[in-house]
């Protein structure tokens, strides 16, 4: 209540003098201001209650965030030139860093620099890094059994070395823990966890998973899984209610040291195992600031680049990054200064529906859809000419594009032609399904229209939805715009709509992507569908093709036969509507910070995701400028 | 003024906060959303949750949070916490409680309103009363003109360019935020002045953006007054001009206006909503807009609740003590 | 004979029109609003004749091109032609003030004459419940609804409805208090003793006098509810396809116009929203000293 009541006057005072003529000799230049804050010896007064006491281990299921802003102490002084300065917009609740927390925890928003993956995928080398494990090798044939090898050295932050039982116990989290996020493949396959020495593990499964170390135990892009301190979240009555706060043991180089509204502060810790064991150099960035952008306009945080205060943030229109460039040419991109800005994505998004209600359960009428859409013309005025539309649902990384180009792939696109833009083809296809233009000039059957609401995410589909509906209304399709917060349970639930979404799924081959069709996720209608999962579809034929891929690995040209057929199916039955390949257009300032990763600097082959969970390797890799 | 009214005043409050808790009750629940299921469909979206653990933790949520539970039922629920004073959990911050929420916010926003209110109310009503008191000068009289234009500048338009001209052409005061990048502030100098330089945009805004009302309606309850014999009998008694506008023509004109600056309170809520989200400050506003754009309606009607409670209280005070002010009426 | 030739008397009483323009000459906000307002219609109105309301919607023009003759007011990101843009814009702010604020004033009227004409426990209850809805932020609540309900069904019609939905309590108060004032004056007693029924005395003595008070009360509401509705449209919770002005200033902010350049995106909206509300500001307080002989007197 004493921190209250100062805040509020501290406030006022401000504002009185503030009113009155303005801040008298404010240093011009928040940088300036911010060095010569000489500060860290009178700040006992802000050392928070609460953080010292969450700091005793309650172990009670009460252990919430702290309500006031956490922090570990006061902060040492770091110039701006050894901090880095990352803009993403924060929303999870104050104080959670304990990946088992659920809900409330995500490894986005600075977490992924403290948690660290038996390997990671470095998806532009097309090469694994392995991590916390020295090696993973499945050693049976038919993908049954696994072992992990643990790397000597490798430690928790307080000093704790980090062992099989380490992993074990994350692994048996997942199998019996139902709140945890891969629980569900985890008690699909795996039959057992068995650490048989300090450094070595043996996992055992259910039917042949050839597809679990990427998937699971490997972190790339956002999915994957990292290993906790089993010392730690044993003593905790309910591992999914404790924060974690600045006190939970971690092996990641990074100790949050304050976390409030604006921000979160990352120190670097000078102990850090990679180091010692020679697999890193130690880091450049002594202080890692990820700002709170959630809610500033898209110009604000653009311009806070082009003024240096920032570093990086995510996630920029096309328009927006070229004149980013053209303001300030420090910064960079993944691609240069050449459009498009950005790298490809795993999540190109389609106009998804739910092929089991009326009238999105009609072939034609999907098709109808599809070729109202001018693939073209969103190249041309969103994209500046780029090209980014897209007939595929997956990203065309080297393993899927060398897939694409085959033969028979061709072939099929050729037959489909499945980015055809044909407004008359279009209406004959509804007037065969039976609809009649109405007194709107809308299609209509039984005095219904076609309700072609997208609903979409305002954030990153405020530019192509509204051109997307203005197409559908030309092509007599009843469209509007839903980027209500309700637009990812339409979705899920399967309402009636088209919905823009992505497929996070494929990375090296296109399996994962096309299982989303799988008849195992076409669940009754207003039930969950899952992530990635809308169409509903369900068709004996194709999944029959399928499961015939999942035992074997890519390289099977039985695998590469089927995933063919089950792509000529894709497109005959328009089972969703394919529009553009997705592309993260990052900035990279390179004014304090360089050797970011780009097109022309592989390096370790991650992308520039620094909220993703290869982010700890892109900011560990950066160098100084100065 | 009697035991009775008092207590009659005391029954007006409790009919507001019924009447706002059970607006914001209904309205958030007449729709067909699922807030429970939206948090971790966004969870999902970067988490890599599988269907079937969806499902299991929806509704291992809604019945934690009694979503699932009979509308009347939760209901009665709901106003038997409202009456312990415990607006309830936040359903996207989980496991933060609403108070805390609000808590945690409301310094930054008590600073900035109520300097700012304030400062319109003062500048405001001053500017009313001399334009509207026949012996100003002419300048000064014309000068009302321009807030009646003022006063059609939504704030959140003020601020937008305001921000665009002062913060990204010329590039003399910060793009947003409530303090510099990196910064952790405290009792010292260099905090207090970072902190005073990221809050004169918005306290711009926010003062022009609310002044036009004070000087519009102090200018015509000045015109009224003038008409009051009191005002006639001072003049012929000879007073100076400075006397009668101070004490006859000023005081009498500003008590209604003090019954205005309660409502007032409640309505400059608004503006802070938007001013927060266009200079990216931590405050009430932000909190609550953070809770709409995720549906989380424990939130939303624990803060609108608030504001309400917050404005029908001050207005009772107001009612209350207003004999004191004016010795005209009398209870 | 020597005619004598009397000059007429120049007492001749001066037309009703010249009274009006020597009143509006003394009531300058008044018509400097009025003026402001009627070059808004007549904006409207020419714009509504000769654009093609087409282009108001996006992909009908090149996008991204700055105010020249052909586009008066430049293009948007997504291909409007804003001048059309504008002109559809104000229609449908027009449509939704008037909707809202002659819905929220009629609202006003009948429950402020009855509740005040026939006092009682009717009275009190009117009273009652403005008063405990008058403290509650109406924003929020407006906010809450619009957020709540299906995007689909967001139009100009249902954000009229949204609007009015609280705003009915000014007006119910201010027509309310008029009329007890009203009641006790010497000619309703008259008309009383004189056995005119109570809907003659409603309609035919006091709703006459009345009628400055309710179109200030519904030029507030206009206010008011272009103002709300703004607010909601400009936040994304409008009817996103339509070129509501608060909606197109949206779109700006997020395709960060002002950084890009494209300066002529958000500024256009925004002047004539000043504009239209500065004019109903400046129309309400000339109304005001219409109505209120005393504010009248010192002007």
């Amino acid at each position: 209540m004493a921190r209250f009541k100062s805040l509020t006057l501290f406030m006022i005072t401000a504002l009185v003098l503030a009113a009155c003529g303005g801040a008298p000799a404010a240093p011009a230049n928040p940088q300036a201001g911010q060095a010569s804050q000489s500060a860290a010896a009178n700040t006992a007064a802000n050392e928070s209650p609460e953080a010292s006491a969450a700091a005793e281990g309650d172990a009670s299921a009460s252990a919430s965030p702290e309500p006031q802003p956490i922090s570990a102490g006061p902060l040492k002084d770091v110039p701006r030139d050894r901090t880095l300065v990352l803009g993403w917009g924060i929303t999870s609740p104050i104080g959670v860093t304990n990946p088992w927390a659920i809900p409330g925890y995500t490894h986005q928003e600075g977490n992924a620099f403290m948690w660290e993956p038996l390997s990671y995928f470095g998806i532009f080398s097309d090469k694994e890094i392995p991590w916390l494990a020295e090696s993973m090798e499945y050693t049976k044939d038919d993908f049954t059994a696994l072992q992990i090898k643990l790397r000597e050295g490798a430690a928790w932050s307080d000093g704790t070395p980090v062992t099989s039982k380490d992993v074990v116990f994350t692994f048996q989290g997942q199998m019996n823990n139902e709140k945890l996020p891969y629980h569900a493949q985890f008690e699909q396959f795996v039959k057992d966890v068995k650490a048989v020495d300090e450094q070595t593990i043996d996992v055992t499964f259910k039917m042949p998973a050839p597809r679990f170390k990427f998937e699971v135990l490997t972190l790339k892009f956002d999915t994957g899984i990292p290993i906790v301190p089993a010392h730690a979240l044993e003593k905790q009555e309910d591992v999914n209610a404790y924060a974690g706060g600045v006190e939970i043991p971690h092996s990641g180089p990074y100790n949050l040291v304050s976390w409030d509204k604006n921000q979160k502060i990352f120190d670097l810790r000078p102990d850090w195992w990679a180091v010692k064991a020679g697999v890193m150099e130690q880091p450049a960035a002594e202080r890692i600031i990820v700002v709170n952008i959630a809610g500033q306009s898209m110009d604000t945080v653009a311009q806070r680049i082009v003024n240096n205060e920032m570093d990086s943030a995510l996630d920029m229109r096309s328009a927006v990054i070229g004149n980013i460039i053209s303001q300030n040419p420090k910064v960079t991109t993944h691609t240069g200064n050449e459009a498009p800005y950005g790298y490809l994505d795993w999540w190109p998004n389609s106009l998804w529906v739910n092929t089991q209600i009326e009238p999105y359960n009609q072939v034609p009428v999907r098709r109808a859809i599809s070729l109202a859409v001018d693939r073209d013309k969103i190249d041309e005025i969103i994209y500046e000419g780029a090209n980014i539309s897209t007939i595929y649902p997956f990203p065309l990384y080297p393993g899927l594009q060398e897939f694409v180009d085959k033969p028979e792939v061709q072939a099929l696109v050729e037959k489909y032609q499945p980015s055809k833009h044909d407004i008359e083809e279009s209406a004959r296809l509804m007037q065969e399904a039976g609809f009649t233009k109405n007194g709107d000039d809308l299609w209509e059957k039984d005095g219904q229209t076609v309700n072609a609401t997208i609903s979409g995410f305002e954030g990153i589909h405020s530019d192509i939805v509204p051109v997307l509906v203005e197409m559908l209304r030309q092509a007599g399709f009843d469209a509007a715009i839903d980027f209500s917060p309700s637009a990812y349970q339409n979705m899920a639930e399967g309402n009636p709509g088209l919905y823009m979404f992505g497929h996070g799924a494929s990375l090296k081959d296109p399996y994962a992507a096309l299982e989303l069709y799988h008849s195992r996720h076409s669940a009754s209608v207003g039930t969950t569908a899952g992530n990635n999962r809308f169409s509903r579809y369900a068709n004996p034929e194709y999944d029959k093709l399928l499961d015939a891929m999942a035992p074997l690995s890519e390289d099977d040209p039985t695998f590469q036969e089927n995933a063919v057929k089950a792509l000529e199916i894709y497109w005959r039955d328009q089972i969703d509507i394919p529009v553009i390949q997705w592309l993260h257009r990052i900035p990279y300032n390179q004014t304090y910070w360089t050797n970011w990763p780009t097109q022309e600097n592989v390096a370790l082959g991650t992308n520039g995701a620094f909220w993703a969970h290869t982010g700890l390797l892109v900011v560990t890799n950066l160098k100084p400028a100065q | 003024m009697s035991i009775k009214k008092v207590l009659q005043r005391l029954g007006f409050l409790l009919l507001v906060i019924w009447a706002a808790s059970t607006i914001t009750f209904f309205i958030p629940r007449l729709s067909s959303r699922n807030p429970i299921r939206e948090r971790f469909a966004e969870l999902a979206r970067t988490g890599g949750f599988s269907p079937a653990d969806l499902e299991i933790i929806i509704a291992a949520y809604s019945a934690k949070f009694g979503i699932d539970r009979p509308l009347l039922e939760q209901y009665a629920s709901y106003m038997g916490s409202i009456a312990r004073f415990d607006l309830g959990i936040s359903l996207h911050k989980y496991p933060k409680t609403v108070w805390e929420l609000i808590m945690e916010a409301l310094p930054w926003t008590i600073g900035l309103l109520l300097v700012t209110t304030i400062l319109s109310f003062v500048i405001g009503n001053l500017l009313g009363a001399v334009a509207a008191w026949p012996r100003s000068p002419g300048w000064l009289r014309a000068f009302a003109t321009p807030f009646v234009l003022l006063q059609g500048v939504p704030p959140v338009l003020l601020g937008v360019l305001l921000l665009f001209f002062i913060g990204f052409r010329l590039k003399l005061l910060p793009l947003g935020g409530a303090y510099s990048i990196g910064r952790v502030p405290q009792w010292d100098w260099p905090s207090f002045l970072d902190l005073l330089k990221h809050q004169i945009l918005p306290a711009v805004s926010l003062i022009f953006g609310s002044m036009g009302a004070w000087v519009l309606s102090m200018r015509g309850m000045g015109v009224t007054i003038q008409g009051e014999d009191y005002v006639n009998f001072a003049e012929h008694k000879g007073l100076s001009g400075y006397t009668i506008f101070k004490d006859y023509y000023l005081r009498n004109a500003l008590l209604p206006q003090v019954t205005g600056f309660a409502l007032a309170l409640g309505t400059v809520f608004t503006s802070a909503i938007v001013a927060e989200q266009i200079f990216s400050l931590p405050g009430v506003g932000s909190v609550l807009n953070d809770a709409i754009r995720a549906n989380d309606f424990m939130v939303i009607y624990g803060i609108v609740l608030f504001i309400t409670i917050t404005v029908a209280s001050l207005m009772v005070l107001v009612e209350l003590i207003y004999p004191l002010l004016d010795p005209r009426i009398r209870h | 004979m020597a005619t004598i030739a009397f000059p007429q008397p120049e007492v001749r009483q001066p037309s009703r029109a010249t009274l009006v323009l020597r009143y509006l000459r003394r009531n300058k906000s008044l018509s400097v609003g009025l003026l402001i307002l009627l070059f808004l219609v007549a904006f409207t109105v020419i714009g509504l004749l000769t654009i093609n309301p087409k282009e108001a919607y996006p992909l009908a023009v090149r996008a991204k091109q700055p105010p020249s003759v052909t586009y008066p007011f430049g293009t948007d990101f997504f291909g409007r032609n804003l001048y059309a843009a504008m002109v559809i814009g104000m229609w449908q702010t027009a449509l939704i003030g008037v909707l809202a604020g002659g819905l929220g004033t009629l609202i006003g009227v009948v429950l402020g004459f009855t509740s005040a004409y026939f006092g009682g426990i009717l009275d009190a209850t009117v009273k009652g419940i403005c008063q405990i809805l008058t403290p509650i932020p109406i924003f929020l609540i407006q906010v809450v609804i619009a957020g709540s309900i299906d995007r689909r069904s967001v139009t100009i019609y249902t954000m009229a409805l949204i609007v009015v939905l609280l705003a009915w309590m000014g007006p119910t108060l201010v027509i309310r208090s008029q009329v007890l004032s009203m009641k006790e004056r010497q000619f309703v007693s008259v008309a009383k003793l004189s056995g005119v029924g109570d809907m003659g005395i409603i309609f035919g003595e006091i709703l006459p006098n009345l009628l400055p008070f309710i179109a200030a009360s519904f030029v507030t509401q206009v206010f008011v509810s272009v103002y709300a509705s703004f607010y909601l449209a400009v936040v994304g919770l409008g009817p996103l396809r339509e070129p509501l002005l608060g909606n197109i200033i949206w779109g700006a902010q997020l395709q960060g116009a002002f950084f890009n350049g494209w300066w002529w995106w958000p500024i256009t909206p925004a002047v004539a929203m000043v504009l239209i509300l500065g004019s109903l500001a400046l129309v309400n307080m000339g109304l005001d000293e219409l109505a209120n002989p005393r504010v009248r007197r010192s002007e």
